[in-house]
């Protein structure tokens, strides 16, 4: 709980919560937006494609597991605090499993909830809602505990996620169906399809393939997260 | 302290007692990032007590200590810390402690929170009590809420010591522990070391300031271009380094006159005319020789104006070490 309660104390920052809270506040907008401006016979598809799969799936979700998971061990490398840190006799996969609960307690309210509640409010059916939550909650998960590996591997780790985020979940991954079996957007928006009762996105994967990959994925992660960390060089 | 080095000075005092067993050693270890050598061959042992690392600025002194304890692994040779690697071994990690150089600590805590914290992930049982001992320790006020990123320079050096003390470390690095203290907090801090090596715990104390060191105790290892110059007594170095020839530059306006002066008095063992204002000298007894300059100058009829020493820094003593 000690390690826990530090990470949440780090990772939250002002600037970080007042940015990505308007990016939620224009998820609602949007919501609202498509709820009192759309026509009702394509409102659902609007909201889907829009909301739920552009702004939710691709933006709000990634990003915000981006931001507050590559900090969890982007900061105290950058600050050179790690060393309080990696000096303590505390097993490396409870480090990573703290920084992993701490950046999920935040991530998770600040891109689920938003956009959960944008669904909602355009009148979206709860069966879309409940796909939103579970969908997009796995795909934090999943997101997260990526980037707190990228965070730890590289410097500037917000830059290159972005620059993966872009390039290959949403070039690459899109036109070549082999990479898309290496892509968590397509999993989870297989997911959340199969559960919204919705078309299959493109590329899309089996039912099985889309509950199976990611926590492979998410498991693959921690373990290489955990053996970086105890090799990692400390400054 | 244990074990001579080839091909450095070895100062150890003869006929002392058995040196007491090693807690730190080091054997051949080597590390270089990309082309760069920070550290080259280095082997010694220290055991229980003080031992100051001296080593002027990029010496490799922070490099040392980043391997002692594991943050970073030796390219070459192997190190072990109470017979364990300090890379691997997360016990060991219990019975060591680092002050590190760098001052950013977790900025939003206050100082005892901090303190706490590293009682709390070192598993100390009463961790709220070794806490507030520890920050009383350094003379920091355990009931200042205040976080730490309001204190200055000199309390972020004390905490960082309760921080690294508060689990009672047996083998403690301090990375240069006294920049930005005050004389009386410098004196506070060296008696403590003092105190912790007379307990028995195994205190490596790094320093750039040559004067500072002589005040941690008599064992000491230098680097010199991550190299292991010289280690053993202190007192035995330091005459080393004032018996090595010193430069100065003396201003007068009769350079000739005053040099063959210097000269035959005997107090040089060279001369050198720099300027119609100056001339290089060097002698191997400062003392002698600042003594007799005032009366050789009266006996040429020359003008004294200046006499400044060009080498008592550092760096000149450690290039005079590398190269004997």
């Amino acid at each position: 709980m000690l390690l826990y309660r530090l990470y949440l104390r780090t990772l939250v920052t002002k600037a970080r919560l007042v940015s990505l809270s308007a990016v939620g506040l224009a998820a609602l907008g949007l919501g609202l937006a498509l709820r009192f401006a759309d026509h009702p016979e394509t409102r659902a598809d609007r909201v889907y494609t829009a909301l739920i799969t552009t702004f939710g799936l691709n933006l709000i979700v990634p990003v915000t597991a981006l931001v507050f998971a590559s900090a969890a061990f982007g900061d105290p490398t950058d600050d050179k605090t790690m060393v309080y840190l990696w000096l303590t006799p505390v097993p490396r996969w409870r480090l990573v499993a703290s920084a992993l609960a701490a950046s999920l307690t935040i991530a998770v309210p600040v891109a689920v909830i938003p956009l959960v509640a944008a669904v909602s409010i355009a009148g979206s059916s709860s069966r879309v809602v409940m796909a939103t939550a579970v969908g997009s909650a796995f795909a934090t998960v999943a997101y997260t505990t990526v980037f707190l590996g990228l965070g730890l591997r590289v410097r500037r780790a917000l830059a290159w996620g972005l620059a993966y985020l872009l390039v290959w979940e949403l070039a690459v991954a899109r036109a070549a169906k082999g990479a898309a079996k290496l892509s968590i957007s397509v999993y989870t928006r297989s997911l959340l399809a199969r559960i919204a009762d919705h078309v299959a996105p493109r590329n899309g994967t089996s039912l099985v393939a889309a509950l199976v990959v990611p926590p492979l994925v998410i498991v693959v992660a921690l373990v290489l997260t955990t053996r970086w960390l105890a090799r990692a060089e400390v400054a | 302290m244990s074990g001579p080095v080839a091909g450095s000075i070895d100062s150890r005092p003869t006929g002392s007692s058995p040196p007491p067993p090693a807690t730190v050693s080091v054997e051949r270890a080597s590390k270089w990032m990309g082309p760069v050598v920070a550290l080259s061959d280095v082997t010694f042992s220290v055991g229980p007590g003080v031992t100051a690392l001296l080593g002027a600025n990029g010496a490799g002194k922070s490099t040392l200590l980043r391997i002692v304890c594991g943050l970073t692994p030796p390219s070459q040779g192997t190190v072990r810390v109470l017979g364990q690697d300090p890379r691997t071994s997360l016990a060991i990690r219990r019975r060591l402690g680092l002050v590190a150089q760098q001052e950013n600590l977790f900025e939003a805590l206050t100082g005892l929170d901090l303190v706490r914290l590293s009682a709390g992930l070192h598993d100390v049982p009463t961790a709220g009590e070794a806490a507030v001992d520890a920050v009383r320790l350094v003379d920091l006020d355990p009931d200042d809420r205040r976080p730490v990123r309001t204190y200055s320079k000199g309390m972020r050096q004390r905490i960082k010591v309760a921080v690294t003390l508060v689990h009672q470390p047996e083998v403690v690095f301090l990375d240069e522990p006294l920049e930005g203290l005050d004389p009386r907090q410098r004196l506070r801090m060296i008696e403590l070391f003092a105190r912790l090596g007379a307990e028995g715990r195994t205190v490596v104390v790094s320093s750039h300031v040559l004067d500072e060191v002589e005040r941690f105790g008599s064992n000491v290892l230098v680097l010199a271009n991550g190299r292991l110059v010289a280690e053993g007594d202190f007192r035995a170095i330091r005459n080393l380094m004032d018996d090595r020839p010193h430069r100065l530059r003396v201003r007068t306006d009769a350079p000739t006159r005053l040099g063959a002066g210097l000269l035959s008095d005997g107090t040089v063992v060279g001369v050198w005319v720099e300027s119609p204002e100056s001339l290089l000298v060097d002698t191997t007894t400062v003392a002698a020789f600042r003594r007799a300059v005032v009366s050789v100058a009266a006996q040429s009829h020359s003008r004294l104006l200046e006499v400044t020493a060009l080498d008592d820094d550092l760096d000149s003593v450690f290039r005079y070490l590398v190269s004997r």
